[in-house]
This record gives structure tokens, C-alpha cells and sequence, in this order.
């Protein structure tokens, strides 16, 4: 009997057939394709739980489906990697993929946007990419569809061309996430030279194979003479290059304020479900390959933590609802980053999972309020939309209590654990990566306390308060179709979080936390046992409880949720009132500094447009000049050349008849000499 | 019996001439009796040879170039008519519009 | 006996074409020219040769016919397909009806002689892709570049003359070159062979038949004619520094001729440099591996940085022809199975989407009379179907997965980065720097597609600009959806590539152990 794994190619061929059929029947169909993305996220979705159901069950699948080209022994194939981890992260993202084509009849249809075709197939395509992406069985899959969850995401952030700013923000993105996606591939390249196969999963899997070489096994092919830790560090870290790039981390980050030129919706897509999370999820895919090597993941934990504050930092003086967001995306994307590299594998997807949620309906309501206030993005213009539009305002706050971390919705428990996690592996780990572990460890802290303070100060400028402008008094009104996947996003912000309570759990054995037990019993390799056992093992990172198990527990979750409370608190006494007025002034120069991002795009821009511009041009008046000019100057020394030797042509005979003669002379003399006649 | 290095010397002497009559003449018939000198130069070489080695392939050969001298004044003369029609003159160092 | 009939279609179509009225004669060519298409397809359906035609592998469709003798030199008519050959031949038939379509707009005058010419360069490609003996294969190798230099010295653009006679000039001299390298290489095998067949040549060098000649070992005779080979063959392809030539041809050409010219002249470079250098001396190829693969990787990354310095767009993609040709040289001097059959894969990969690029060029060139990327922009809502085309091209271009351009770098990069024909993974070195090329085609196409094709719609042309005619976009459409098909299947070609790179693997111990010590005994003689 076919079971869900035999249906499970559809995941992702559902959503591509969308795109076909929107993007070349599109103009013809009602809501001009918006149904059929709709139908087929749908499909996916079912088939996802499906799938997940299946999982349950105890079974898993981790086969070849189609084989791209067959060398000797070392073929490279699609397949097909189906475990609790990838499980969940397609009903995620088939999930919000469903909600944001809802979103878009509001956003986009009903705002009369033409294109649309054109949007619902991208829109396809990309959930299309993104659930290939989770499938997969091996990483050059994984980077494949990597790459294209990079090519829409450049088609949609350009969806409107004619304006100048989406295709421009549509070429950064794509840029910089092809400058780390360049590390990637080196890294993949690297792998299949190392262990001559990228799969995820079964005995012969590059992870195990690295395992059981550092283990002194087996057989890798070590390159440039390194040791084995040294050379899967250096791999591990090329992949990482990828994975920072997607996920906008410092210092690729600066892709990704600029993508909020795209459709909103689209933003809710790339920031909780596909693009961005994409990185963070590779991480945890090959986690078995990263909890081989400490100093990866010290620097996965380091950059997390780092991109967690810095990016809270710039989010606290922006003026537009989608900048704040953006940097509230990069800012958990580094908590992501630094629960994994801090050996909270449950932790990073746990947050994954409610950073999805969360992050795709505060996207969506500030759609909503974008839509509301005629596409006026400027939260100085709004205020006082509480009343106005209820549902978004509730939905909203809902989201912004889980991405602020207050108790009990569900970005305190995730976003505890992940504190939780890095602080004990961070005291149990000896050496360098316990210290880098720790520090990591006080930047995500602090940013906590910031993320408090821009969430509160974003919804209170949005929502409360006398309206600023006209708009605001009079906004235009949203339909179903905006607070229908607003609502279902508000309440499962709320009440994600059950899925993994570990602290009550420690408390109230009773209480369950299905999260752990899902990825923590999955199969062989692929667990959190195994990771668990890996990074004891071989990395070292062990968990360690200055103050006892439970006290660390109670202690790091207080002082997070201090610093949440303390950061919303400050953000309620600056900006509470009718009329709220700006405080970053009070900043003095350090607002200059944040206002432009830190200097960030100034360097990159350099970078590209100022050094390697430069030296292209130099390289182009080398090639003109130089390489050319010998060419030209070849040519340039045969005709001179030749207009000179042509004087003897002096047309006389009497001058020929002199050459001949003195070259017959000279041949005589020359055969003379030659052959010794004198 | 005259010895060959004589009639060599004289064939020598003879192409000398109609060698130096060809580099410092500017008359187009001077230079075809220049031309004339040396094919005679070369007949005599031929001559001599032929009595020399007994046969008579030598003297063949120099009725053959007697034959061809005819025919070449017959063509030098024409070229040369041709040049003082076109030039006004038989000065060979006048026609040289087909130079670079 | 196929591939004959097919030359003869097209010589003959070429004569036809020649003397039928301007009116009919795209048409004309365009229907002759299907012929060899169909025919190709069949080969291409019917074809089961496996092994490599130079090393006594079966060879399917040609003949083998006594010609003359010269001196004690046996010449004959040799042609034949394997796996290396029939992709690119298919390759050919493909391009050059998409060309001509391609043609009918912007050729508008002395059409008859413009599609007999293409026909006749039609006729010697294949006979290049095609013959086994050399001297057959000279031929078509110098009849390719006549009609090419016609077609870019009259129906090109301001600078027509100085482009054909650059690249007639550059091409010519590189092909004595080449010849005197290839003769060396024969006289030098001396009785061993007693034909210009370059399976019999390929045999003896095996067979270890380059002995010392008038005091000069073997080795130094291998080595120069290597050389002198390579140096003929790099101007075709191009690599740097022998690549001055191909922009100015490529800007002044009309649209079709560049689209022959970048996607399969540029081929017969590489082409012949598999053939000759790659096969027959594989022990001179791995000796001096680390400069052809520095070559290579230079080529990729200064191609690269060119093309970030145009502002014409044909320029901008003929430099980064250069680039990407540079990912085959790297491929080639790999020696893996990945790396030389990705670099034949990537041949026929680039040369559709080279076509197509170049094609999509000159739809907007006829459009808007205009290749300079500041004189226009907002393209993307006059001409949708093109612009979308163009996109597709570039993205084809920056190796999007899932199109034909990863297929042939991935391979390459795959086979490159494992090769072990440097010491202490050189290989690996220099092709993570090579790989670096696929940042920088990203950010000059990305550049270039943002100012051009998007944005607020502006030309500085007075021309109307909406969307080309059918015959106009149909080509693009049908080259990028080969692209995509090559991307997404590349076993299409690349499974029979492999089983006629194989016995040069064989030849060369699989790029292994045995190559690692020849190096190491040259690079001591080097230094």
C-alpha cells in the first residue's frame, strides 16, 4: 500500500505545479492564481502531516528518487531525507505558506496590483524550493534548492521593477547571499572530495564518515595535508559561509532591511519560513557533522549571539514597522544560530519553530497596518490603530509578547531554552569554546533586554496613542482574508510554546514536552541523543550547573525575563501617552551610528562598488592597453615595418639591377666562405 | 690548344662589362646591348666548354640562346617603344610609377 | 555515411541559398537548415558507440575511405562520432536554426549571401566535430573561419573591418601554430605511423612511438608540440591572455554570428584541445598542469572582473565567455571523470547559453538600437517575454542550479577540486579561488539586468520599444527551456561524454599516482 512517503515528491511538485499554472494560466484564472497556490499549499500541507503522522509512527525514509548523473560509484541523486526534523519544518513551512497566499488576495489582490500571475508563480516556486530545500537527502540537493530559494526571493524582493528600490534591494540580496553560497559550494565540492558522497543520513553519511575518521576509521581524504579536526573545521566552517549569508548573519546581514522592498507578505514568507530560515535549518540538518567539531561551533555561537545584539541594537531607532522587523528577524536568526552552536539542537529548532510563527504573523499584521494606512510603512505617522483594527491589534500583540520572550507565549519558552542551553554548555565546556560559549552567552543576553524595548516601542507607536496622521485617523479597512491568517498566527503564537515546556516539565513530570521527545527519538544518527552523545564525545561541549540543575534553570529563565520585562518596561515609560515624542536624540552620536546601520552597507558597498569596481576598470585598461595593445601593437610593428622596407621598391630599374647584383655577389661570397674556396 | 681559363676570363670580362653597362647606363638601349654582352658571356662560356669536353651539347645550347637573344630584342625593342610613349624618353630611371 | 549526407545538405543548401532571392532566402535557410537537426536528433536517438573514437572506441555514422598518399603519409577520409563529438555535434545543428530565425530581423540586406554563408560554416563545424584524420579535419578547421570572417566583415557593425581582419589575422596565425605543432608531433613519431588519422597518431604516442629525433629526446619534442598546440588552440577558445580578439569580433558581428561564434566556434577550441593535447599527451598535460590550470583559473577570474568593467552589453557577455571557457580548461587538465566530462558537458552547456544570451542582446538591440547599459532601462514592461528570456539567460549564466550551467560547473568544480594531478591538492587551491567566478558573473549580470531591464521605463534611443515578433523570442524560448532541460537531466549528454572520457583516464593512470611523480621530475626541470 502506498504510504505517505510515497506521496511525499508531491510536497514539493504541488507548489512548482502552481507555479506553471499561475505563472502561464494565471491571467486567466479567477484571483489570477491566487487559488491555485492556495489549493496547492493546501495539498502540501496536508501531505505534511501526513508525512509528520507517518514519522510518528516510528518510520523514516532516506532514498535516492531521481539520479542527476551516475559516475562510477559516486552518483549524484535527489532524494528524499524524511525524519522528525524535516517533517516539521514542511509543516512549517507549508504552514505559512498557505497563510501568506491567504494574506496575499488581501494584499496584493485586493489592492489592484497588476503582476499577479507573476507573483503567485514565484510565490510557488519559491515554496516549491523551500520544501525540496527540507527534503533533501544529501547536500548538494540541499544547496541546489538553496540556490533557488535564493532566485526567487531575488524575484520577489524585485516583484515591483519599475520603482528603483526593490530591483536594487532584489540585486543585494541575491549578492550577498551568492557571496556566501560561494562558501557553500566550495564547501560542498570539499565535502564530495572528502568523503566522496554528501548524504545526511545512513551509515554511509558524511557526518558518520566524519566521525568515524576523527574516531581514526574509515577512510576520508584529507586535503592540504591538515589533521582530520582541523580539515572537517575548515569544511565546516565553508558550509557555514552559506548558512550565514541565508540566514543574515553579521556580517552578511545587510541583505536583509534592504529586502523589505518586496511584497509584505513576501517578507512574512522569506523571514519565518523559507529564505532566511533555510540557513539555520542546514545547520541543524547536518547537526551530526557540526557536534564533531568545537571550534565550528564556537563560531556559530559566537556569530549568533554577536548578530543576536548587534542587530537588536540598530532595531531599537528605526522609524518604519518593516525595518524593525527586519532586525528583529536577524536578531533571532542569532539566538538560532546560538542555541546550535551552543549544543541546544532542540533549542535552535524549538525556536525556529516559534520564531517562525511568530515572526510570519507580526509580518502579516504589519501588513495589514500597511494596508490600512495606504502603504504608509512610517511608524511616526500611525497611532492610535488599536481601536481601528481590533484583530490586528490583538494578533499583533500576541506576536510581539512571544518575540519580546514574555512568559507565558511561546518565544519565552523557546528563547529561554536557547539561553538556557548556551549557559550550561557554556559552564560544562573546558577551554576556549566554554569561554566563547559564555560570552556569546552575555551578548544574547543583553539582547534581550533590547528586544524588549523595539518590540514595545513598535507596538505602542503602531497601536496607542492619538493618530499622527490623517491615514491614521481614517485607515482602510482589511477583510477576511488579512485577519483570517492573522488570527490563526495570533493564537498559535500564543500557545506554541506547549509543544516543548522543559522547564515545567522539570518541575511537573506530567507536563510533556513533545518537542524533545520528537527530535530526541528520532532515527539513528539523526537524534538528539546521538548529537548529544557527539558532542560529549568528540567536541567536549558537556553541560555544566553552577547552581544546581533546576537552580540554573530558574536563574537563567528569571534573569531573561527580567531583562524582557525591564527592556518592554522602558519602552512603555518612553513611548506610552497620546502622544509620544522621540527620544533617540538623547543617544547623541551613538543614533548617527545606528541610524546607518553601523557603517555596515557603507563598507560592503565599498567593497563592491569602490574596490572591485576600481579594480575591474584597472583590469579593463590593462586588457585594452596592455594585452591588446601588444596584439594591435604586432600588427601595429608589420605595417610600420612594412611602409618602410617597401622604400627599396624604388621603382628604377637600374637600383634593381644593383641589388640583384650585389645579392648575387653576396650569395657567391656567402657559398665561398661556406665551402672553403678561399 | 688555348687553355678554358682563358675563354673564361674573357666570358668574365665580357659580363663585367655588360654588368657595369647596366648599373651606370640610364638609356634603355644601352641596357639592352648590356644584356646583349652578357648573353654573349655566357655563350662563350658555353662554346668553350663544349670544345672542351668534345661534345656538342655546349654549342647547341648557345645557338639556342642566340635564338632566344633575338627574341628578347625583338621584345626589349618593343618595351622600349612603348616606354618613349609614354614617357618621351628611353631614360629608364624616369619610369617609376609602378613603386610603392 | 549520416554525417556525410548531412554535410552535403548543407554545403548544397548553402549553394541554393546563394543564388535564391534575398526574399525566400531565410526561410530557405531556415527549412535547410532543419535538416541536419532532424538528422542529429537521430543520431543523437539511434546512437550506442561507447568508448573514445581516438583510442580504437566505436564510432558511428561516418566513413573511413582511402584519399591520397603524401609522401609516405597515408591521408584518408575519415569521419566519424563518439561520445565527445556527437554532443557538440548535436550542439551545432541546434544553434543554427535558432541562429537564422534569430536573423531574420537584423539582416536586411544581401540576405542570400549572409544564410549561404552561415549554411557553409554550418557544413565545416560539423566537419570539424566530425573528422578522425587530421588533415581532413585542417580543412574544415580553416573553412570554418572564411565564412565567419564575411559574415563579421559586411555585416557587422562600425568597426566591422578591423574585427575581422583581428580575428581572421589572430585565428590564422594560431591555426600554423597549431599545425606546426602537430606536425612536429607526426614527423616526430617518425615510422610508427604512417597516416595524419588521429587515432593511429593518438595509438602510437601510447604505444610509446615518440622516440628522440636528430638528438632531441622524445619528451622535449612532446613538450614543444604541446605547447605550440595549446597556444593555436587557447586563441579559439579563448584564454587569457589570447582573448583580445573575441570582444571586438563579438560586438561587431550581428546578433547570429555571435551566437555561432560564442557557442560553438569557441567550442572547437576546447574541443580540440580534449582531442589533441588532452588525449594524446596527457603525460606533457599533467606535467604542466599547474600553469594550464592557472591559465584557467586566470582566465575565469580576470574574465570576470572584464566583464564588471563593460558598459556594452554584447561586451559584457563576451567577456564573460572568456570566463566561463576558463571553467574548462580548469575541467580538462583535472583528469578526473567529473572533470573531464563536466568540461565537455560545459561546453555544450555554454554554448546554449551563450546562444541564448547573446540572442536575447541582440532582440533588445534591434529594439532599441542600443547595447550601452546607461542608454536605456525599464526594458522589463515593454518587452516581458524577452526581458523574462534575458533573465533567464543570466541566472543561466551564474550556474542557477537545475540549469545547464551548474550541471557543467558543479562537474567541473567536482572533478577539479578531487583531482590530484598537482601535489598537495594545488587542484583543490587554485579551483576554490577559480569558483570565485561565480560571485563576481552574479554581480556584473545582476548590475547590468538592474539598470537595463528594470526600473522606470527610459531610452535614450527614439525608437519604438515594445515587445519583438514571434520568430524573434521564439528561439529564446526554446533555448531556455533546453537549458533547463540540460539542468535538470544533464545524463542527457553527459552519461555517453563519460564513456568516451573514460579511456583517456585509462591512458593517463586516472590522473593518479603516475602523473604526481612526472610532475615532480618536470617541476624540478621547470624550476
Amino acid at each position: 500500500m502506498a504510504g505517505a512517503f510515497d506521496f511525499a515528491p508531491a510536497i514539493a511538485l504541488l507548489p512548482f505545479g502552481s507555479f506553471v499554472v499561475a505563472l502561464f494560466l494565471g491571467h486567466l484564472m479567477p484571483k489570477r492564481g491566487a487559488l491555485a497556490g492556495i489549493i496547492a499549499t493546501v495539498g502540501s500541507l496536508l501531505l505534511s502531516i501526513w508525512v509528520a503522522l507517518t514519522v510518528l509512527g516510528g518510520e523514516t525514509y532516506n532514498e535516492a528518487i531521481y539520479e542527476f548523473v551516475a559516475v562510477g560509484d559516486q552518483p549524484i541523486q535527489f532524494g528524499l531525507l524524511l525524519d522528525p526534523l524535516s517533517s516539521l519544518m514542511l509543516i512549517i513551512v507549508s504552514l505559512i505558506a498557505v497563510l501568506v497566499h491567504v494574506f496575499s488576495l488581501g494584499y496584493m489582490n485586493d489592492e489592484g496590483e497588476t503582476g499577479l500571475p507573476r507573483y503567485y508563480g514565484e510565490l510557488g516556486l519559491f515554496t516549491a524550493s523551500m520544501l525540496a530545500f527540507v527534503m533533501s537527502s544529501n547536500l548538494l540537493m540541499a544547496f541546489m534548492f538553496f540556490e533557488l530559494v535564493g532566485l526567487c526571493s531575488y524575484l520577489l524582493i524585485g516583484f515591483w521593477f519599475r520603482r528603483d528600490g526593490p530591483p536594487s534591494a532584489a540585486k543585494k540580496a541575491f549578492l550577498v547571499t551568492r557571496f556566501g553560497d560561494y562558501f557553500f559550494l566550495v564547501g560542498v565540492v570539499a565535502v564530495f572530495a572528502t568523503f566522496g558522497t554528501a548524504q545526511f543520513a545512513g551509515p554511509e553519511s558524511f557526518p558518520r564518515l566524519a566521525e568515524a575518521a576523527l574516531a581514526g576509521e574509515g577512510e576520508a581524504t584529507l586535503l592540504f595535508g591538515l589533521d582530520a579536526q582541523t580539515w572537517f573545521t575548515v569544511v565546516g566552517l565553508l558550509i557555514l559561509g552559506g548558512v550565514m549569508g541565508k540566514s543574515a548573519q553579521f556580517p552578511f546581514h545587510t541583505w536583509l532591511p534592504d529586502a523589505m522592498e518586496g511584497p509584505t507578505p513576501v517578507s512574512a514568507l522569506i523571514h519565518a519560513a523559507t529564505m532566511v530560515a533555510a540557513g539555520v535549518y542546514l545547520v541543524a540538518r547536518i547537526y551530526g557533522f557540526y557536534a564533531l567539531l568545537p571550534t565550528a561551533l564556537a563560531v556559530i555561537a559566537f556569530v549568533g549571539g554577536f548578530t543576536a545584539l548587534f542587530a537588536a541594537t540598530m532595531g531599537v531607532v528605526k522609524r518604519e514597522i518593516k525595518q524593525v522587523l527586519a532586525y528583529s528577524t536577524i536578531s533571532q536568526y542569532g539566538y538560532i544560530m546560538l542555541a546550535l552552536g551552543g549544543g541546544g539542537y532542540v533549542a535552535g529548532v524549538f525556536h525556529l519553530t516559534t520564531h517562525a510563527v511568530f515572526k510570519a504573523l507580526l509580518f502579516l499584521g504589519a501588513g495589514s497596518v500597511i494596508i490600512a494606512m495606504h502603504h504608509n510603512e512610517d511608524m511616526w505617522e500611525m497611532g492610535g490603530l488599536k481601536e481601528k483594527m481590533p484583530v490586528t491589534y490583538y494578533a499583533f500583540l500576541s506576536g510581539s509578547l512571544a518575540l519580546a520572550g514574555i512568559v507565558p507565549f511561546s518565544g519565552f519558552w523557546s528563547k529561554d531554552e536557547v539561553l538556557f542551553e548556551t549557559l550550561i554548555h557554556g559552564f560544562g565546556s573546558d577551554g576556549g569554546i566554554g569561554i566563547a560559549l559564555l560570552l556569546a552567552y552575555a551578548m544574547g543576553l543583553v539582547a534581550v533586554f533590547f528586544t524588549g524595548f523595539y518590540t514595545f516601542r513598535m507596538v505602542l507607536l503602531t497601536f496607542h496613542g492619538e493618530p499622527r496622521s490623517d491615514t491614521a485617523r481614517d485607515p482602510h479597512g482589511v477583510h477576511w482574508n488579512v485577519k483570517g491568517p492573522l488570527a490563526v498566527l495570533g493564537v498559535l503564537a500564543a500557545t506554541v510554546g506547549v509543544i516543548n515546556l522543559v522547564p515545567v516539565h522539570t518541575f511537573v513530570p506530567a507536563v510533556p514536552e513533545y518537542l524533545h521527545d520528537w527530535l530526541f527519538y528520532g532515527p539513528e544518527g539523526l537524534n538528539g541523543t546521538y548529537y548529544e552523545e557527539l558532542l560529549h564525545n568528540v567536541a567536549g561541549v558537556d553541560p555544566g550547573y553552577p547552581l544546581g540543575e533546576v537552580g540554573t534553570m530558574l536563574a537563567s529563565a528569571a534573569v531573561s525575563l527580567g531583562l524582557a520585562l525591564a527592556g518592554s518596561a522602558l519602552a512603555v515609560a518612553l513611548y506610552r501617552g497620546d502622544s509620544p515624542v522621540e527620544h533617540t536624540d538623547r543617544l547623541g552620536s551613538a543614533k548617527t551610528v545606528l541610524f546607518n546601520n553601523y557603517y555596515q552597507d557603507e563598507y560592503q558597498v565599498w567593497l563592491a562598488q569602490g574596490l572591485t569596481m576600481r579594480v575591474a576598470r584597472g583590469a579593463d585598461k590593462f586588457d585594452q592597453g596592455v594585452v591588446d595593445g601588444v596584439v594591435n601593437g604586432v600588427s601595429s610593428v608589420s605595417l610600420l615595418g612594412g611602409s618602410r622596407v617597401r622604400r627599396i621598391q624604388t621603382g628604377i630599374v637600374s637600383n634593381y639591377a644593383t641589388l640583384l647584383t650585389l645579392g648575387l655577389v653576396a650569395l657567391l661570397v656567402g657559398i665561398g666562405l661556406m665551402g672553403g674556396w678561399f | 690548344m688555348v687553355p678554358i681559363q682563358y675563354y673564361m676570363m674573357l666570358s668574365a670580362a665580357l659580363f663585367c662589362i655588360g654588368v657595369f653597362g647596366i648599373l651606370t647606363r640610364r638609356n634603355a638601349l644601352m641596357f639592352l646591348m648590356s644584356v646583349e654582352l652578357m648573353l654573349n658571356a655566357a655563350n662563350i662560356n658555353l662554346v668553350a666548354f663544349s670544345f672542351q669536353n668534345g661534345n656538342l651539347t655546349g654549342q647547341v645550347f648557345s645557338l639556342f640562346t642566340m635564338a632566344l637573344a633575338a627574341a628578347e630584342v625583338a621584345v626589349g625593342i618593343g618595351i622600349i617603344l612603348v616606354l618613349y610613349r609614354n614617357f618621351s624618353d628611353v631614360d629608364v630611371t624616369k619610369a617609376t610609377t609602378m613603386r610603392w | 555515411m549520416l554525417i556525410e549526407a548531412l554535410i552535403g545538405v548543407c554545403l548544397l543548401g548553402a549553394m541554393l541559398t546563394f543564388v535564391a532571392p534575398d526574399r525566400v532566402a531565410g526561410k530557405l535557410a531556415a527549412g535547410i537548415s532543419l535538416v541536419p537537426l532532424v538528422g542529429s536528433l537521430f543520431m543523437y536517438a539511434t546512437f550506442e558507440a561507447s568508448g573514445n573514437a581516438l583510442f580504437g572506441g566505436e564510432t558511428m555514422f561516418g566513413m573511413n575511405l582511402a584519399w591520397f598518399e603524401l609522401a609516405s603519409y597515408q591521408l584518408s577520409y575519415h569521419t566519424g562520432l563518439d561520445g565527445i563529438s556527437l554532443p557538440l555535434f548535436v550542439l551545432s545543428t541546434v544553434l543554427v536554426p535558432l541562429a537564422i530565425l534569430s536573423a531574420w530581423t537584423p539582416i536586411q540586406e544581401r540576405q542570400s549571401q549572409f544564410y549561404g554563408l552561415v549554411l557553409f560554416m554550418e557544413a565545416s563545424l560539423l566537419g570539424v566535430f566530425s573528422a578522425l584524420d587530421f588533415f581532413l579535419w585542417f580543412v574544415f578547421w580553416e573553412a570554418v573561419l572564411i565564412p565567419m570572417y564575411f559574415l563579421i566583415g559586411v555585416w557587422g557593425g562600425p568597426r566591422r573591418k578591423y574585427a575581422a581582419i583581428k580575428f581572421f589575422v589572430y585565428t590564422n596565425v594560431a591555426s600554423l601554430v597549431m599545425f606546426i605543432g602537430f606536425a612536429t608531433l607526426v614527423f616526430a613519431l617518425g615510422d610508427s605511423v604512417g597516416s595524419f588519422g588521429l587515432p593511429e597518431v593518438t595509438q602510437a604516442i601510447a604505444d610509446g612511438g615518440l622516440g628522440s629525433v636528430a638528438g632531441v629526446p622524445g619528451e622535449t619534442i612532446a613538450l614543444v608540440s604541446f605547447v605550440l598546440m595549446f597556444i593555436g588552440f587557447a586563441v579559439k577558445v579563448p584564454v587569457v591572455p589570447l582573448h583580445t580578439w573575441l570582444p571586438d569580433a563579438h560586438v561587431e558581428a550581428p546578433t547570429p554570428v555571435s551566437v555561432l561564434l560564442a557557442g560553438v566556434l569557441l567550442k572547437m577550441g576546447t574541443y580540440a584541445l580534449l582531442r589533441f593535447n588532452f588525449t594524446m599527451l596527457p603525460g606533457v598535460a599533467t606535467d604542466l598542469a599547474v600553469f594550464i590550470a592557472l591559465i584557467g583559473a586566470a582566465s575565469v577570474i580576470y574574465g570576470a572582473l572584464l566583464a564588471l568593467a563593460q558598459q556594452d552589453l554584447k561586451r559584457i557577455v563576451a567577456y564573460s565567455s572568456v570566463s566561463s571557457m576558463g571553467y574548462v580548461i580548469l575541467g580538462l587538465v583535472a583528469y578526473t571523470e567529473y572533470g573531464l566530462g563536466g568540461a565537455t558537458f560545459q561546453m555544450v552547456a555554454h554554448g546554449l547559453i551563450s546562444g541564448l544570451m547573446f540572442m536575447c542582446v541582440g532582440v533588445v538591440y534591434n529594439t532599441t538600437h542600443t547595447r550601452m547599459v546607461g542608454d536605456m532601462s525599464g526594458l522589463a514592461s515593454r518587452m516581458p517575454y524577452t526581458v523574462g528570456a534575458l533573465v533567464a539567460g543570466a541566472f543561466a549564466y551564474m550556474g542557477l542550479p537545475l540549469m545547464a550551467g551548474f550541471a557543467g560547473e558543479f562537474f567541473i568544480f567536482r572533478g577539479a577540486f578531487a583531482s590530484t594531478v598537482l601535489p598537495n591538492n594545488g587542484m583543490a587551491l587554485i579551483t576554490g579561488v577559480a569558483m570565485f567566478g561565480i560571485v563576481i558573473v552574479a554581480g556584473y549580470l545582476l548590475f547590468a539586468m538592474q539598470r537595463v531591464l528594470f526600473g522606470e521605463f527610459f531610452s535614450a534611443t527614439d525608437y519604438e520599444v515594445r515587445e519583438a515578433g514571434v520568430h524573434d523570442v521564439a528561439p529564446l524560448i526554446v533555448l531556455v527551456l533546453l537549458v533547463i532541460l540540460l539542468g535538470t537531466a544533464p545524463g542527457i549528454f553527459f552519461d555517453m561524454i563519460v564513456t568516451a572520457t573514460r579511456p583517456i583516464l585509462d591512458n593517463v593512470g586516472g590522473g593518479g599516482e603516475a602523473a604526481v611523480e612526472s610532475l615532480g621530475s618536470v617541476l624540478g626541470g621547470v624550476r
